[in-house]
């Protein structure tokens, strides 16, 4: 027998207490990889962003546009600027009424060059060279079309309420000609892409001719954010500037308008430790009063103080490592073949890569021990602090 | 205060002029006043008296679980009235066994790893541990009983179970508070013929607190305490 085996024996003995302590710090572990799984999810975007794209947009905001003409000037002077490679698209913002509660995200891209300046994006070469060629013809990620049931070949017509079409009889409609996969897992495989010059043909007159945004590949990834600089100085005299931003702060700028959504998850994340903490604390105090006349016993046969604290201390890291075990083991098969698997088929463009971060999970189990240490603090202190012969009276 | 004790022999406990004081709702009240005892080495003693009398105070003085307001408390030649609560704990699992009304075992160990529990704190190694626990338990009788949780016992089984705890870790003293309060007749007797065997055969000396007139009769002599002081 060891202090260490005395003490796990002790924290499992009421087994009805102990399941259903364990069970709630399971609970508690696993909501919250949940939660941090979905913050870290939505921010991977941010996170795994190319380091040699630079995103230029409108200096105000990303919604608004960008004349078309800013991509040739940023092209005449790619190679001073050290440039290897510009392309441009816009957010569409269409929907397919034949499935009005499916959220995908929908680009106009410049087809000649999109998918060479991203090339996180893979498509087969016949297939780009198909979509190259039919004006109103898309590109869909894998995911999405298995989801949607879109066929290559297939007609789909969506709506924008961003763009409307100018001719109302002549709605957006879009051949498919075959699917995207991605080469990186944080990459949402459920966008829509189409011809931008489709796009031009379909607006009214006054919204020709205007990108979304510019994405330039630079060719020294290390002089990323001086290009950006070079770049937003040829239209600091023009009548509208410009933002360029590395990718990663550009996705970030995107996220930025989830701020309080993300700050509520951390909130929740927070909450979900205290409630941990509380149902440890209680339960090792109800193990040490329940223990009284024991603890006065092993004072009494010669244990110190601090070896009652250390036992006390004990039991709650059997308890935490015990909960926060269980808590990975439900946690790994409900996100990551469950939930995770649901949500990047059917939410791709807010959750590409739902799964838990291994760091995350190291870390929950960390936190479950290292709260049940600190939920223990107050309980082995008293316990520790206990007359012996006080402790012994409650006995007789 | 019956005698019947070898006066020549070496004196184990000396306890001059103990007085011990409680402070009960901003009242002082005298539980202990000037005790003078002796207690020799190798002899079993009880202490009676009735309930308030202060007995299981003097216990737990002499066994170092309590401090004496005033006075001097000698345990084979040492002054333990002046040690702090560490050097008390570390002496008290040299040298002192507890046995209690109530046995005190630990319900999540066996009968040998209760046994076990004193000497994780000595630096004995781990089958030496178990190989001395093994014996204490043989020498009280329970063998056949190593395995076995408190609760496969029965009361009389438990409280021999304490006793090996008691004296595994070869105490120069035994203190026992009211060790057959809880059992019945012929189990108090087996424990209290162990007891017996303890003082006679390993030279135990055995300091017991009983209501019990049966039991204060195995013992070789019987103090009676009354109003914290001694009764002549």
């Amino acid at each position: 027998m060891t202090f260490v085996g005395f003490a796990a024996r002790n924290a499992l003995r009421n087994k009805f207490r102990t399941a259903l302590t364990v069970l709630g710090v399971a609970i508690a572990v696993v909501t919250f990889l949940l939660l941090r799984t979905a913050v870290a999810s939505w921010t991977q975007a941010a996170d795994f962003a190319a380091r040699d794209r630079l995103v230029t947009r409108h200096k105000v905001t990303f919604i608004m546009s960008l004349p078309l003409r800013y991509v040739d000037a940023v092209r005449s002077e790619a190679p001073r600027l050290g440039i290897k490679g510009v392309t441009w698209a816009s957010w569409f913002g269409g929907k397919d009424p034949a499935h009005d509660g499916e959220f995908f995200a929908t680009m106009a891209v410049d087809a000649p060059t999109y998918f060479e300046e991203v090339p996180e994006l893979v498509v087969a070469k016949d297939v780009l060279a198909a979509f190259k060629e039919d004006r109103s013809g898309a590109i869909v990620g894998d995911a999405l079309a298995a989801k949607l049931g879109w066929k290559v070949g297939q007609r789909v017509t969506l709506e924008s309420g961003i763009f409307p079409p100018e001719d109302p009889e002549k709605p957006w409609t879009f051949t498919v000609r075959g699917v995207y996969t991605a080469t990186a897992r944080n990459v949402d495989r459920s966008t829509f892409f189409f011809h931008w010059a489709y796009l031009n043909d379909g607006v009214a007159p006054v919204r020709k001719d205007q990108v979304g945004w510019l994405m330039s590949r630079v060719t020294d990834p290390a002089r990323t954010a001086d290009v950006g600089l070079a770049v937003d100085r040829l239209f600091d005299d023009k009548e509208i500037q410009t933002l360029s931003q590395d990718e990663r702060a550009f996705n970030q700028s995107f996220l930025a308008g989830f701020s309080a959504v993300l700050g509520a998850l951390d909130l929740v994340s927070v909450v979900i430790l205290a409630i941990m903490m509380l149902v440890l604390g209680n339960t090792i105090a109800m193990g040490v009063r329940e223990r009284t006349s024991e603890i006065a016993t092993m004072r009494a046969i010669g244990f110190l103080p601090k070896h009652i604290a250390l036992s006390v201390i004990g039991e709650a890291c059997v308890l935490g490592a015990i909960g926060g075990g269980f808590g990975l083991a439900i946690a790994y098969p409900f996100i990551e073949r469950g939930l995770g698997r649901f949500l990047e088929e059917n939410m791709g463009a807010f959750f590409p890569y739902f799964r838990i971060p291994t760091p995350m999970a190291f870390a929950a189990f960390g936190l479950a021990i290292a709260l049940a240490v600190l939920a223990s603090i107050l309980p082995a202190r008293s316990a520790a602090r206990m007359r012996v012969t006080e402790g012994l009276r409650r006995v007789a | 205060m019956t005698t019947n004790v070898d006066r020549t022999a070496e004196v184990l406990i000396r306890i001059r002029g103990v007085t011990k004081d409680y402070a009960r709702g901003g009242e002082v009240v005298k539980v202990l006043e000037a005790l003078d005892l002796d207690v020799n080495r190798g002899s079993f003693e009880a202490l009676m008296g009735p309930s308030g009398s202060g007995k299981t105070t003097l216990l737990n003085l002499i066994a170092g679980l309590d401090s004496p307001t005033s006075g001097t408390i000698e345990i084979d030649g040492q002054r333990i009235d002046r040690m702090g609560e560490g050097a008390l704990a570390k002496w008290r699992s040299n040298h002192v066994g507890f046995i209690f009304q109530s046995y005190n075992l630990m319900p999540v160990l066996t009968a040998v790893e209760n046994v076990e529990l004193p000497l994780l704190l000595t630096p004995v190694r781990a089958s030496e541990r178990r190989k001395r626990a093994e014996t204490a338990l043989r020498v009280v009788g329970l063998a056949d009983r190593m395995s076995h949780y408190p609760r496969q016992l029965s009361g009389g089984q438990e409280q021999r179970v304490a006793i090996a705890r008691a004296i595994v870790i070869d105490p120069v003293l035994l203190v026992a508070d009211e060790p057959t309060g809880d059992l019945d007749r012929q189990s108090a007797d087996d424990v209290l013929t162990l007891l017996d065997r303890l003082c006679k055969e390993m030279g135990k000396t055995i300091l017991m607190v009983t209501h019990d007139p049966a039991a204060a009769d195995r013992a070789s002599l019987t103090h009676h305490l009354d109003k914290g002081r001694f009764r002549a």
